[in-house]
């Protein structure tokens, strides 16, 4: 396994809860309606009149370690070793949802036709991800802030990234 | 795998190359041009993206200073806008009774004839003045409304009563004009009653709030309830909807008592500082805390902080335009920020110290040729007539115009055009609105999909999006670029531009209307950048003008404070040369020459007998994530995220009447009711429920049906008093959002 794996960098201080990257990822890579690939959710804390409201913009984070593989019956779930994207293999996902018990980030997805589906961070060399080869994923380029990165990274910044997000849904 | 970025850039949008590139692997055309899902308007750039002649996908235009690549929600949601099921086809004309939807399909030059001899008729029978054109929020086609009004001889533009004017007025007449804030150098910023995250999250506000945070600068937000903005602030001030002046004045009265003034810029340049000090002492932290709801200590807190921070911007939003007291609150506002010396100097509230490196380019709205006849037949003046014409022309407040077809006071007005704006929902008083639309004598719609009140309609015309397009070009800042059409149009359509120049011609005001070319009336608007439009073309990405020829300088009050007003008399805003605590225009024309308080028409504190009735405070949301005022519920993938109407609802108070979150529940007023969803939301007053405006629409591609307008739907206008003495600010005609409810579960 490569030390340098592709990531997202979500930092909460940045967003101001637009949905931006949540929709440019619908409308870029044609998701049906009912699915999402992102999101972004409102994270609560404190009680009124000390209660404020954040946000966080999740898909998947293309794990040091995926859970999902671990899971999976059918092998469809792997984990390119060059750049540490991983990918669905939709002829192989029988649609038992398994990962999505396992996913500590509540990413999988399935449409109608009951195949798990997820982000693939547009670097997945489909005939639709090929379009940003050159460029951060639409959800990345579209932040008016900066609030979410695309990042080469190593093992122990990615791990950082991905507890970060942990942090975030466990204090929901 | 090819051409990963190494490393993530500060900025990663596309410019035109790399959005070719793209587009070029995808078998696509890429068009560079303006987002319109909050416009038409000089809004964010972006590239539109094209495959086989379909408009398929946006992304920011990186070149753009004003989005610099950035796109929101609504933004990526436009193909699905475009292509929506609900996009009117051809023209109508009214074949059943008002309300009942039975057209006859027309074409648009029959559809043109039949307005104009309505109009041609009713001029000589009524006068031109029986014509008004209600004016959706301030759009690029505005000037048009004006120009067609002014050429016809009509001064009732219809402007809502409810957003910006009400500012622009109240500080004008109090420090010489609206302030900008200075984000960028300030320590502390008073987010009060606005929203700088869902109106144009890409473009500059949220960014330099995001930065100020960043650079540790303190924020506070003054509003009812959580807000992104809130999110981001220090303090939270949640204060009663429409008690704003209670809370200025209160923090008025900490800073005179504690003596926390800039005094020499009091004695400098202020008139009537010592009037305001007596009467300022009826207004204590104490009564502040009982009106507004906000705690004595805290009022103290936010007052001691701006008065002594000496970088302290405020900004004012919308949310303070919704009160009858909406002028005392705005004046008030005006006067902390002068009394306190964060007028005009850095990090405080600038007054256009500013010059600008770009041209203007040449307006179309004939402001030159009001008369004092016009303005006295203005059927409804949204501010007295002797200020009039203000902003961008005169104006009747757009209620009071549709009030006229009842009251016939002082005369009816007899055509309505609503072009992109749907008066039902958009307004106050959609009882009386409905009425009025049943019986005025001649109602024509324009817009892109099906309206809220299209079925009353005498014609209905459908109109191009601005995706669809290829005018008019838009400036702001120091940023200039056309529009290019991204396809071809879908329908039998025209632009809202390309109506009022036909009319125009059509009614015999052709000299006036460039004989109808859309071309030879941008090339004039263009004339004093010595470019054509087809030149101005032919830079894709448009021409940015140089910042650094954008001087400014500070403390510019002599000049400023002896600016001359639009209004025919031209009197200065500021009789005399200084800031206008004691407002002796005001006063002269009858109106409290200090700032008081004056209650909505229901209220706690206003109407205890009712609050026994109804308990809790309703007041709406104008602004959305995800939608643009009244519009956008039927675009799917942005009503999957705000999929229904839901009142904002403290878990404590849903607790004691048994709802729990997403029931469906029933929320009744003095003057309607409503059935919408519940949703638990721990960041509002619980003696406070608050609901985005506008819902009715429904969206096919999800399953969701229309609303009623009124009674049972979600319709919050439809919830709150129009009682002429009550519901209305006297100088300003801003109208009152704010009523007392009960809430109660839905029971089928």
């Amino acid at each position: 396994m490569s030390h340098d794996q592709w990531g997202f960098v979500f930092n909460k201080e940045n967003c101001i809860q637009c949905h931006g990257c949540e929709v440019a990822c619908k409308t870029w890579r044609n998701i049906d309606l009912g699915v999402n690939w992102r999101r972004v959710i409102n994270l609560w804390s404190g009680e009124y009149p000390h209660v404020t409201c954040s946000s966080a913009s999740i898909a998947c984070m293309h794990c040091i370690e995926p859970a999902c593989i671990d899971v999976c019956p059918t092998a469809a779930v792997s984990k390119h070793a060059t750049d540490g994207i991983v990918l669905v293999d939709a002829e192989k996902c029988s649609g038992c949802q398994a990962c999505l018990d396992a996913c500590p980030y509540e990413v999988p997805q399935f449409g109608l036709d009951g195949i798990m589906q997820k982000c693939d961070m547009c670097l997945s060399g489909k005939p639709d991800g090929s379009n940003f080869s050159q460029k951060a994923p639409p959800c990345v380029s579209t932040c008016p802030t900066q609030a979410l990165v695309l990042q080469k990274m190593t093992v122990s910044q990615k791990k950082e990234a991905e507890q970060t997000i942990k942090v975030l849904l466990n204090n929901q | 795998m090819t051409k990963q970025p190494e490393q993530a850039s500060e900025n990663c949008a596309f410019t035109l190359d790399q959005a070719k590139a793209v587009a070029q692997e995808a078998g696509e055309q890429v068009v560079p041009t303006y987002c319109a899902m909050c416009g038409p308007n000089p809004t964010c750039g972006i590239y539109a993206f094209v495959k086989d002649g379909r408009f398929t996908r946006v992304a920011g235009m990186a070149e753009s200073p004003l989005n610099k690549g950035g796109v929101c929600p609504k933004g990526h949601a436009a193909p699905q806008w475009v292509y929506s099921p609900d996009r009117l086809r051809k023209p109508l004309l009214r074949k059943g009774a008002k309300g009942e939807g039975v057209f006859q399909e027309i074409s648009w030059d029959e559809a043109i004839s039949v307005i104009a001899d309505r109009l041609r008729q009713q001029k000589v029978q009524y006068g031109p003045e029986s014509l008004a054109i209600l004016s959706p929020a301030r759009r690029s086609y505005s000037d048009f409304i004006q120009r067609f009004l002014i050429a016809h001889g009509s001064p009732n533009y219809g402007h809502s009563g409810i957003c910006f004017v009400q500012r622009e007025f109240a500080f004008s007449y109090t420090i010489g004009g609206q302030p900008r804030c200075d984000y960028k150098n300030a320590d502390l910023i008073v987010l009060w009653g606005r929203q700088p995250i869902y109106s144009g999250p890409a473009m500059g506000p949220a960014r330099d709030l995001v930065a100020a945070k960043r650079r540790g600068a303190k924020i506070i937000a003054i509003k009812p309830s959580v807000e992104p903005d809130v999110g981001m602030a220090d303090i939270w001030a949640p204060l009663r909807p429409g008690t704003d002046a209670a809370l200025a004045l209160s923090m008025l009265n900490v800073i005179i008592g504690e003596n926390l003034i800039d005094a020499p810029f009091v004695e400098a340049w202020c008139y009537g500082y010592e009037q305001l000090r007596a009467h300022i002492r009826k207004y204590p932290p104490e009564w502040g805390e009982r009106i507004s709801g906000v705690p004595a200590g805290q009022i103290q807190e936010i007052a001691r902080l701006y008065a002594t921070t000496r970088a302290a911007t405020i900004d004012l939003g919308n949310g303070v335009e919704h009160a009858p007291s909406s002028s005392d609150a705005i004046r008030s506002v005006a006067i902390l920020m002068a009394i306190t010396g964060h007028l005009d100097r850095p990090g405080g509230n600038l007054l256009g110290g500013g010059r600008r490196s770009m041209p203007s380019p040449k307006t179309v709205n004939l402001a030159d040729r009001y008369t004092q006849e016009m303005v006295d037949k203005l059927v409804g003046p949204e501010l007295p007539k002797v200020f009039q014409p203000f902003w961008g022309g005169t104006s009747s407040a757009y209620y009071r115009i549709l009030d006229s077809v009842l009251t016939k006071t002082p005369y009816p007005i007899r055509t309505i055009i609503a072009p992109g704006t749907q008066p039902t929902v958009s307004n106050r008083g959609s009882k009386r609105v409905v009425e009025a639309l049943k019986k005025v004598d001649f109602y024509v719609v324009l817009d892109v999909t099906r309206t809220a009140d299209m079925n009353y309609a005498d014609i209905v015309l459908p109109v191009s999006t601005p995706y669809e397009s290829d005018h008019p070009f838009e400036s702001r800042g120091n940023w200039i670029m056309a529009r290019n059409q991204v396809i071809e149009p879908l329908g039998d359509y025209k632009s809202m531009y390309e109506f009022f120049l036909d009319l125009g011609v059509q009614m015999g005001y052709g000299a006036d209307f460039w004989n109808g070319s859309i071309t030879d009336c941008q090339n004039y608007q263009l004339s004093p950048f010595g470019l054509t439009i087809e030149e101005l073309r032919e830079y894709p990405v448009g021409l940015v003008y140089d910042p650094k020829g954008n001087a400014r300088s500070y403390e510019n009050y002599s000049r400023i404070f002896k600016r001359r007003s639009n209004a025919l008399s031209h009197e200065p805003y500021l009789p005399q040369g200084k800031v206008a605590i004691y407002n002796t225009t005001f006063e002269r024309e009858g109106y409290n020459p200090l700032p008081e308080w004056r209650e909505p028409p229901e209220s706690i504190t206003g109407t205890p007998e009712l609050a026994k009735k109804y308990p809790l405070i309703l007041s709406d949301y104008h602004t959305s994530k995800v939608y643009s005022a009244s519009w956008q519920r039927n675009v799917p993938y942005l009503r999957e995220i705000q999929p229904f109407p839901t009142l904002h609802i403290h878990p404590a108070t849903a607790a004691a009447r048994k709802i729990n979150d997403q029931d469906w529940i029933i929320v009744e007023s003095p003057h309607g009711w409503m059935k919408v969803k519940a949703e638990l939301y721990p960041g509002i007053r619980p003696d406070t429920v608050m609901i985005l405006h506008g819902w009715w629409q429904g969206c096919r591609e999800l399953g969701f049906d229309d609303m009623p307008i009124l009674d049972g739907g979600a319709n919050v206008n439809n919830m709150y008093s129009v009682d002429p003495d009550q519901a209305f600010d006297p100088l300003i005609t801003a109208m009152s959002s704010q009523t007392l409810v009960e809430v109660r579960k839905y029971e089928p």
